[in-house]
């Protein structure tokens, strides 16, 4: 595997039983970049990741964390990483740090204090509470410190701003793109699509346990379905551009404009506009959210 | 390993608090009472009129010998503290790993530097060594006070029958390990393990009064419980075979928990481990 890549799998497949959770999840995550992994509940996101660290060992497919095999040494690829659970459980009767100090002592005490009461404090943490006093998002910050405190070589993050407030959010993502600034990979799982299309560099959809499209966030957003709206300078009748490969006509407002769908790329369109008498020409780019949507609408039709 | 072992001391620190003082007020009130029953007028009479069946129950214990120093101690206090403290032992060893596992707590822990068998290990000497803690007051609560009684037993007498009971509590405790790695919850690996601890007492009784239960109980583990006879004189042989016994059954539970999946809420079914026929009867469907 080269020194380049991170993280990679290859055909992971998983099952519980009779569910099949990853029917060959192919990934390859470059060291230094920010990567997400999008998904609904119940797609494989947390499956993936936990196959990565060995706490569930796959059926099948190959697996390499930092150029290492998790399933024949775990403690090294356990040690280059910081993790954050999706559902983080903590013991209720620790305090923030006595339960930090445990975590420390499970990584050998090779951890920085100082860094600690640093992201404590930039996540408004208090050391001396109970962690059954805390709400979710609070014991959220306790995951991020300990996945973060380290300075791990990769960060695999199971939807690491769930529960926190906005400017929490944010207090993290800075803390991410920090941490990738000091050379950590971060890989993190979301179906938030406004935090993976803030933070990460490339994306990959997972839909019933396979990718289905991996890309940067841009590039995904290019290629994915347009909406355009078209005014004439007179009245014309735009249903010849319905004929056109990629084409959809969505609906005409007596003749004097054009509701269309455009699939791939806009040059057949642009030409075909060239016999009509256009006054205006507006573009809807997309929101990642809706291509992700697009992507499991046709899945659906096609289980269906 | 020692990070978790340090770890399972602190968490058990509740219990050991807890069996700790109420094996103290039983030690210090039962040291108390002893001259007063021995040098209760008609004692002796009182025994001797229960019925024969229940003194056989007891194992052919010589209920007159309760005046005995040695007779007093084995039927008030280890004749039944296999079951007492054996709810501790179930009750620890089918949670400690499994109770983490069902909480979620277990999959951060293990995703840190430490491998399935320092972890496993860790917990599982911090479970023994709780017991020797618990143990050791129970001890100490009847030696100490012992001193200003006509309970009349050196320190290595009473030490003696303490070492059966913590092999049986070994035993019980791995045993109700092994069920928690192999059985659909931690819960019903406690219930069934403490189910077979109180079957296996009452079987062992029952057998004092039907022959024929004689030869069954030959297999079970409480039959190589001394109790209180180990004042006199402890059988190595029984002693050593109750802790080989703990040990494979902690060998078969760390096997299997090297192979398992550390399982989280709502990821896949709480069930038995897999069958080849499961397997093939689930190809082919998806999430």
């Amino acid at each position: 595997m080269s020194e380049q890549i991170a993280l990679m799998t290859q055909g992971l497949t998983k099952s519980y039983g009779r569910v099949r959770a990853l029917r060959g999840v192919d990934l390859e995550v470059r060291r230094g970049e920010i990567f997400g992994f999008l998904g609904p509940n119940g797609a494989g996101k947390t499956t993936t990741i936990r196959c990565l660290l060995d706490l569930i060992r796959p059926d099948g497919g190959t697996v390499r964390v930092l150029g290492v095999n998790p399933q024949s040494d775990p403690v090294t690829v356990r040690a280059r990483t910081g993790y954050l659970p999706g559902e983080l459980q903590l013991e209720p009767n620790m305090t923030v740090e006595s339960a930090l100090r445990y975590f420390i002592d499970l990584r050998g005490n090779k951890v920085d204090w100082g860094f600690v009461r640093q992201l404590v404090q930039r996540l408004d943490l208090d050391f001396t509470r109970p962690i059954k006093n805390l709400s979710h998002g609070n014991k959220q910050k306790i995951g991020i410190v300990q996945a973060l405190m380290h300075h791990p070589e990769l960060l695999l993050l199971d939807e690491p701003t769930l529960g926190l407030d906005p400017l929490m959010q944010q207090e993290v993502y800075r803390l991410l793109r920090e941490a990738q600034a000091d050379g950590a990979t971060v890989f993190f799982s979301s179906h938030i699509i406004g935090e993976v299309e803030t933070l990460a560099e490339r994306v990959a959809i997972l839909r019933r346990g396979v990718i289905v499209q991996e890309a940067e966030p841009s590039q995904l957003t290019s290629m994915a379905i347009r909406r355009v709206w078209v005014r004439f300078k007179e009245v014309v009748d735009p249903t010849p551009l319905d004929r056109v490969e990629g084409i959809t006509l969505l609906s005409k407002s007596n003749g004097i404009s054009a509701h269309l769908q455009v699939e791939g790329e806009m040059d057949g369109l642009i030409k075909a506009l060239a016999a009509f008498p256009v006054s205006d020409f507006e573009i809807e780019r997309p929101s990642l959210e809706e291509i992700f949507l697009a992507y499991y609408e046709a899945g659906d039709k096609e289980a269906g | 390993m020692f990070a978790e072992f340090k770890h399972t001391l602190r968490r058990m620190r509740g219990q050991m608090i807890g069996w700790g003082i109420g094996l103290t007020l039983y030690g210090l009130l039962m040291v108390s009472l002893y001259d007063s029953i021995v040098g209760i007028e008609g004692f002796q009479e009182l025994i001797a009129s229960y019925p024969p069946e229940l003194m056989a129950f007891f194992g052919d214990a010589d209920f007159m010998a309760i005046t005995t120093p040695k007779g007093y101690v084995g039927l008030y206090y280890f004749e039944y503290m296999t079951i007492i403290i054996g709810i501790f032992a179930v009750a620890a060893c089918a949670s400690l790993l499994v109770g983490h596992e069902e909480k979620g707590i277990l999959d951060l822990v293990m995703a840190h530097p430490i491998s399935r068998t320092a972890l496993f290990w860790g917990r599982l000497l911090g479970y023994v060594a709780a017991t020797a803690v618990i143990l050791l007051v129970g001890y100490l609560s009847w030696y100490i006070p012992s001193g200003s009684s006509g309970l009349d037993l050196s320190w290595i007498e009473l030490l003696r029958p303490f070492l059966p009971l913590f092999a049986q509590l070994l035993l019980f405790g791995t045993l109700a390990l092994l069920f928690s790695m192999v059985l659909p919850s931690g819960r019903i690996a406690g219930m069934i393990t403490g189910g077979l601890l109180v079957a296996n007492y009452l079987l062992l009784g029952l057998s004092n009064l039907n022959e024929s239960l004689k030869s069954f109980v030959e297999f079970t583990p409480l039959y190589y419980y001394q109790g209180g006879d180990a004042i006199v004189e402890l059988n190595w042989g029984w002693l050593a075979g109750l802790l080989a016994v703990s040990a494979i059954f902690a060998l078969l539970a760390w096997w299997r928990f090297q192979r398992r999946d550390i399982r989280v809420g709502g990821e896949g079914g709480w069930r038995l481990p897999s069958l080849p026929f499961h397997r093939r009867a689930g190809a082919g469907r998806e999430a």
